[in-house]
């Protein structure tokens, strides 16, 4: 359902952060036959496709010539490339194209413009507010959590760690389920329950607790069993209140073997 | 009395539109019924019971619209009661299950009074209008609220097609304006995802300021004076606060923040996966797989599987702790900061709200501590929303700040990596025909009004970053797909009905009872 393409001759260029770009895009056969025929005979061996990244920093791009170019060749089926420009602060254009060896280059698309974000502090400086350098790095590092007063050595790597290392939460979830257990483990856990059935008005108590006695009459309860002997004091009031019963079954629980018992009740693991 | 320094304390409050009518329980669903139970009731009675101690504060939270259509849409204010109605039971069945052994006893009785608490406060206290609740928090004036896009769209991956950002930042405003009443005070970019430009289009919107991570003010041009310790103006005129990142971190992080003590609650341990199958069973989702039920017996202990019983007292006490160590940190901090600054610092923490309860359990507690000892014992130290400072320093540096975001890398790559870049040709190409569609028919009849207005909802909710993130964290992924297929579905299907001049009026209204937010949404935006 989702298209594979949308019938266009295009390409979009994207910036990921200060290094690196990405662009997809989409070309028409009948767009590449085209321009493929525009070419000479002896141009169509060892043709290839290529993305043209323009630097077009401060100019205007292509009235003016590129300040750098480069040139990135694509496997066959590629339709998004992530490239790296190592230039912050830069603007750039990249054409999607045919390369053949004479060095004549067909152009298919050409994206729009980009500019990649600066990774470090500006060399603008404002008059009317005036900083001096030592006041500007000590907020600097404090801002990072360096520390006033840090030595602009050595800065990036700290800034970089600093910055950009977070564990940032999500209120969405982030992990699996539960924190991974490493190796072998097993949960050995005793739950205990008591059950049983009356007249359905009468009054049913657990170790003196009341416990609900449904429609049918049945009742049941269920307990986190720890370890050692318990007496279970079950009472059963008929519903005037004439007749009653006691039942006290013992039960004792027991752990054999290498894996040691947490706290009960939490159905807690006994690991080995 | 000279005042050292000024905190904002910030909490970011969103989820991804989640409503499935279609279905009689969603898995889902439940990420808005948990952060009901576990954050926003928890938040708001700690606020308020500070509101009623007459404790003097300032604190600022963002609303995310498609949070706000939620916590207003009737069919998931019913389910959520039926959900808490559950969890009330699976504890009182608790309390007489582990009758034999205390520690956990104890915990089972404190579940159920918490579960009872929240569903006497939603249903009773709030009525179910969590809204109105935090409204009147912000008409007390202890609170600030801000707007957020229309829904946590990442825009500088957006910015290809500038009436896009538009609409996510007019819509978002919108969307606050018809829950609250009021203008915002300011706006919350969803991820502090900035680009430059995106100030004037908040401009126009008369937004007064944003957020954004440390790096965007200190790499902003020219140099920042004051680092992040003050709110910068950019071209447009609208301000831009910046993140401290030492305040942020003793929070945050996973490794040295409050939240990993020993004795906080440990998240990953729950009764949903501990108990007996059969036993739980009831309690869980349809297809019956082991969930988070919410009542979890331990703490975190320490690096072991060996995990201890959870004791409420003493998380209580860390919480105290923690609140007066971050305070007083924050007080060392504007001591610094004040010694290299010829006016008083601006601390500005940013959180996502959602931290504090579900996941830091304990952490609305450590933050009503906060505000309770910042009054009693820190004098010289000032909560402030955002928009309060400009009272104390009307005048602030003109600077263009630096693309950035709060994710991963200071960037963009969360959203933009071999995970989920497929998504932008398709997004970028709804943008596009909803851009052409709206330019094309600027009058048209009811039915097409609907349509074209149903095409832009389907658009934003695609826009989500939501569901890049699900698929770069490689959970739920299935649903993310499944969403992105379905509005990107349903998109091109209006779009096409409109094209070839064929709508079905019963198709649209299904849609729309589907995708129902925004009630007052108006497509032109698009053609602005």
């Amino acid at each position: 359902m989702i298209p594979t393409g949308y019938g266009d001759d295009r390409i979009v260029l994207m910036v990921k952060d200060p290094w690196w770009l990405f662009a997809y895009w989409e070309i028409q056969p009948g767009t590449e036959r085209a321009v493929r025929s525009q070419l000479l005979p002896h141009e169509v061996p060892g043709l290839s496709s290529i993305l043209r990244v323009y630097d077009v920093t401060g100019i205007e791009f292509p009235a003016q010539p590129a300040c750098r170019s480069f040139d990135i060749s694509l496997s066959g089926l590629a339709t998004n490339w992530y490239l790296q420009t190592n230039a912050p602060d830069h603007a750039f254009i990249v054409d999607i194209g045919l390369l053949a060896h004479t060095g004549r280059f067909l152009r298919l698309a050409r994206s729009n413009q980009v500019r990649t974000p600066r990774s470090g502090p500006s060399e603008v400086l404002d008059e009317a507010w005036r900083t001096t350098e030592e006041a500007y790095w000590a907020l600097l590092g404090a801002s990072a959590g360096i520390g006033m007063g840090a030595s602009p050595t050595g800065w990036s790597a700290l800034l970089q760690r600093a910055f950009f290392s977070g564990q940032w939460s999500s209120p969405l979830p982030t992990g699996q389920g539960r924190a991974a257990v490493k190796g072998f483990w097993c949960r050995v856990n005793t739950d205990l329950v008591v059950y049983g059935a009356t007249e359905p008005k009468a009054t049913v108590t657990v170790q003196g607790q009341r416990v609900a006695v449904r429609p049918d009459g049945s009742f049941s309860l269920r307990l986190a069993l720890p370890e050692g002997t318990q007496t279970i004091t079950v009472e059963v009031t008929s519903a005037d209140g004439r007749r009653a019963e006691m039942v006290a079954p013992v039960v004792s629980l027991a752990r054999d073997g290498s894996v040691r018992a947490e706290p009960a009740g939490s159905d807690a693991p006994g690991r080995g | 009395m000279t005042r050292r320094g000024f905190l904002a304390l910030v909490l970011h409050a969103h989820l991804p539109f989640v409503r499935h009518p279609e279905h009689p329980e969603f898995l889902e669903e439940r990420w808005l019924f948990e952060a009901i139970t576990e954050t926003y009731l928890p938040l708001l009675e700690r606020l308020q019971r500070l509101g009623n101690d007459r404790v003097p504060f300032r604190l600022t939270m963002s609303f995310t619209p498609p949070l706000l259509a939620m916590l207003s849409d009737g069919l998931l204010q019913a389910r959520y009661e039926r959900h808490l109605e559950r969890l009330i039971e699976l504890a009182a069945k608790e309390i007489e299950r582990t009758r034999w052994t205390p520690p956990f006893h104890r915990l089972a009785l404190f579940y159920h009074h918490r579960f009872t608490t929240a569903r006497r406060l939603y249903v009773e206290a709030y009525r179910r209008n969590l809204i109105q609740a935090f409204r009147e928090l912000s008409d007390r004036g202890v609170l600030e609220l801000l707007a957020s896009c229309a829904t946590h769209g990442y825009l500088p991956l957006m910015d290809l097609h500038r009436p896009a950002v538009r609409a996510q930042l007019q819509i978002g405003v919108q969307a606050f304006e018809h829950a609250f009443g009021r203008r915002p005070a300011g706006f919350w970019l969803p991820e502090c995802g900035y680009h430059p430009g995106h100030d004037e289009l908040l401009k126009e919107l008369g937004v007064r300021y944003f957020l954004v991570d440390a790096h965007g003010i200190l790499f902003g041009s020219p140099r920042p004076k004051y680092g992040v310790y003050a709110p910068a103006l950019c071209p447009s005129g609208v301000a831009a606060f910046g993140r401290d990142l030492e305040s942020s971190k003793s929070v945050w992080s996973a490794e040295e923040g409050y939240p990993g003590d020993d004795e906080y609650r440990e998240f990953y341990r729950d009764i949903g996966f501990d108990l007996e199958y059969d036993y739980v069973r009831p309690y869980l989702n349809g297809d019956g797989t082991r969930l988070h039920t919410g009542i979890k017996y331990h703490r975190i202990t320490g690096h072991t599987d060996d995990k201890q019983p959870y004791d409420p007292d003493r998380a209580l006490e860390k919480a105290a702790q923690h609140a007066g160590h971050f305070l007083f940190n924050r007080e060392q901090q504007a001591d610094h900061l004040s010694s290299v600054m010829d006016r008083a610092p601006l601390i500005v923490s940013p959180y996502d709200a959602e931290l504090f309860g579900h996941w830091w359990f304990e952490g609305p507690d450590w933050l009503e501590l906060v505000i309770r000892k910042a009054h009693a014992h820190h004098p010289r130290l000032s909560l402030i929303a955002p928009s309060d400072y400009f009272q104390h320093y009307p005048t602030n540096q003109v600077l263009e700040p630096s693309m950035s975001s709060w994710g991963f890398g200071g960037y963009h790559e969360v959203w933009l990596n071999g995970a989920n870049d497929w998504i932008y040709r398709h997004l970028h190409k709804m943008a596009e025909q909803m851009t052409d569609a709206a330019a094309r028919h600027p009058h048209p009849d009811g039915l097409r009004t609907r349509l074209l207005n149903q095409m832009a909802r389907e658009l934003l909710l695609a826009q989500s970053s939501d569901w890049a993130f699900i698929l770069k964290n490689q959970t739920h992924t299935g649903y993310a797909y499944r969403r992105l297929h379905s509005h990107l579905g349903r998109f091109t299907r209006l779009s096409d009905a409109l094209r070839q001049d064929r709508v079905d009026e019963g198709w649209v209204a299904d849609i729309e009872a589907k995708d129902n937010l925004f009630p007052f949404l108006d497509y032109r935006v698009y053609a602005a």
